[in-house]
């Protein structure tokens, strides 16, 4: 199984380079060339600027986001008075595109990194919330009566009952908000910015250079792929003691 | 009781509005994006507007949900499939797929398109990622009372696997809905001349954010109401297990 993929990767690998000899146009580079580019990118200190500025948009609005969420949320699972009060607010605007708040948040918070990262948190707010809520919710409540019956105290049961219950739901609801925190972060930047791997994608589609373009694509992929690889890592290393959910 | 909170932040919005401490630019009051409100709804260029937006949401979430669904299954009915594509799926899940979005437009071009492409490709993960876990975990007694009972491959598929998958194929509508409504917004707002999207900055580059404000109503209710549409079908469809959430 490993060789036949690793076969089908590398067959379509060379169908994609034998294409871009053979009169692919000229927006469509092979993937050598991409990787030339990026080595050759990598050896200027322009891309890691770029890099820079994008993750330090997303990553604290990534970390405002979801502490928020999964602080709240697991209040909202806990506190029926706070449930009343914050959820109906919250998932009526659920469906809502959090990125139509932008250009407000550009006049209320200037157009710098403050409004980008804002409006990053408040995307990743949404997901972290409702796992928290839910997954404090569905706290089984047979576990509660025996810690209850073994004397435990309000505090000790939330520490050690409801928490844990509600965790892998929340690192869930984490792997969503991290795509959703680079997506943010890409069209925002590529809205409005003087810097970050959105504005480098745009100026270099403007400018029709094209091995630029390939190159800020690989870097968000790396990025995506490696910021993914870390949370499930963390959440391996901190739940361990519970199976593989979806 | 239940909306106290929606409730208090607007007369919070209007009383700020009202202080005089901000521009109103910054701050229009309710009364006056109401306004806005009604008269683009009043407007048949600005309904086309949203017409636009909606088709594309829609288109590119239709397609996704097809590909999904039958993508998902596969994965779920076939070990061959799912190891090969299964990697594949899970290792692109978090790569930003709107980072394609400049290529897509030499592509397809800048009109619809490759919006509607970008709404494609966004959509199918959660629709195939989802239809997967629910086809590949069918509860295995219900297959073989199936099979003991003389059913075809194509009625056991019908019959068992099918509705035992559809809340699952439905949950991912659900995550895809709102993808396809960010989606086509975002696309709009970076390179179009059309759709909600594109209204959104273009009021506030002409800087009448009571407009803008306006819009994003509009756009809010369409994402809700798409949802809700979702939800419905869902409660039609699958009958006999209900939504086990507690607010939606």
């Amino acid at each position: 199984m490993r060789t036949a993929r690793a076969g089908l990767l590398l067959l379509a690998l060379a169908a994609w380079q034998i294409a871009s000899l053979h009169g692919l146009p000229s927006y469509i580079l092979g993937p050598a060339e991409i990787l030339r580019d990026f080595a050759t990118a990598l050896g200027s200190s322009e891309l890691y600027r770029h890099i820079g500025a994008s993750l330090a948009r997303s990553l604290p609005g990534f970390a405002l986001g979801t502490a928020a969420g999964a602080a709240l949320g697991v209040a909202a699972g806990v506190a029926r008075w706070f449930d009343r009060m914050v959820s109906p607010a919250v998932f009526l605007s659920y469906p809502v595109p959090k990125i139509v708040m932008l250009p407000i948040f550009m006049l209320w918070f200037g157009i710098g990194d403050l409004s980008k990262i804002l409006i990053i948190a408040l995307a990743c707010f949404y997901p972290v919330f409702i796992n928290a809520y839910t997954g404090a919710r569905q706290t089984r409540t047979i576990l509660v009566w025996s810690a209850l019956s073994m004397g435990a105290g309000r505090a000790r049961i939330f520490r050690s009952v409801v928490l844990p219950s509600a965790a892998p739901l929340i690192f869930a609801g984490m792997r969503v908000s991290l795509a959703l925190s680079f997506v943010v972060m890409f069209a925002a930047e590529m809205i409005n910015a003087r810097s970050g791997l959105g504005y480098l994608i745009r100026v270099s589609e403007n400018s029709l250079r094209f091995d630029l373009m390939w190159v800020s694509l690989l870097s968000i992929a790396i990025l995506g792929y490696a910021g993914d690889r870390l949370v499930r890592a963390a959440r391996a290393r901190m739940l361990g003691w519970q199976g593989e959910t979806p | 009781m239940r909306f106290a909170l929606v409730a208090a932040a607007l007369i919070a919005w209007e009383a700020a509005a009202r202080s005089g401490m901000w521009s109103p630019l910054l701050f229009p009051s309710l009364a006056s994006i109401a306004s806005e409100l009604g008269r683009l709804l009043a407007s048949g260029d600005f309904l086309l507007e949203a017409w636009v937006t909606l088709e594309r949401a829609l288109g590119g979430f239709a397609l996704a949900a097809a590909c999904g669904v039958l993508l998902g299954m596969l994965m779920g009915r076939s070990a061959f499939v799912a190891g090969m594509l299964d990697p594949l799926l899970s290792g692109t899940y978090a790569v930003p797929k709107l980072a394609l979005f400049p290529i897509f437009v030499f592509v397809f071009g800048i009109g619809s398109l490759s919006k509607i492409a970008l709404v494609f490709l966004e959509c199918l993960y959660p629709v195939a990622i989802m239809t997967y876990h629910g086809a590949r975990d069918v509860n295995r007694a219900l297959l073989w009372a199936a099979q003991s009972m003389g059913a075809s491959h194509a009625a056991v598929l019908r019959r068992v696997v099918v509705p035992a998958t559809a809340p699952f194929i439905f949950a991912g509508f659900r995550v895809a809905v709102p993808v396809a409504m960010i989606v086509v917004v975002i696309t709009e707002m970076v390179s179009s001349a059309d759709g909600l999207g594109y209204r959104v900055v273009y009021s506030l580059s002409s800087l009448k954010t009571d407009q803008m404000l306006a819009v994003v109503v509009v756009i809010a209710a369409l994402g809700w109401a798409l949802d809700r549409a979702v939800v419905l079908l869902r409660d039609r469809l699958i009958y006999w297990e209900k939504l086990d959430t507690y607010y939606v």
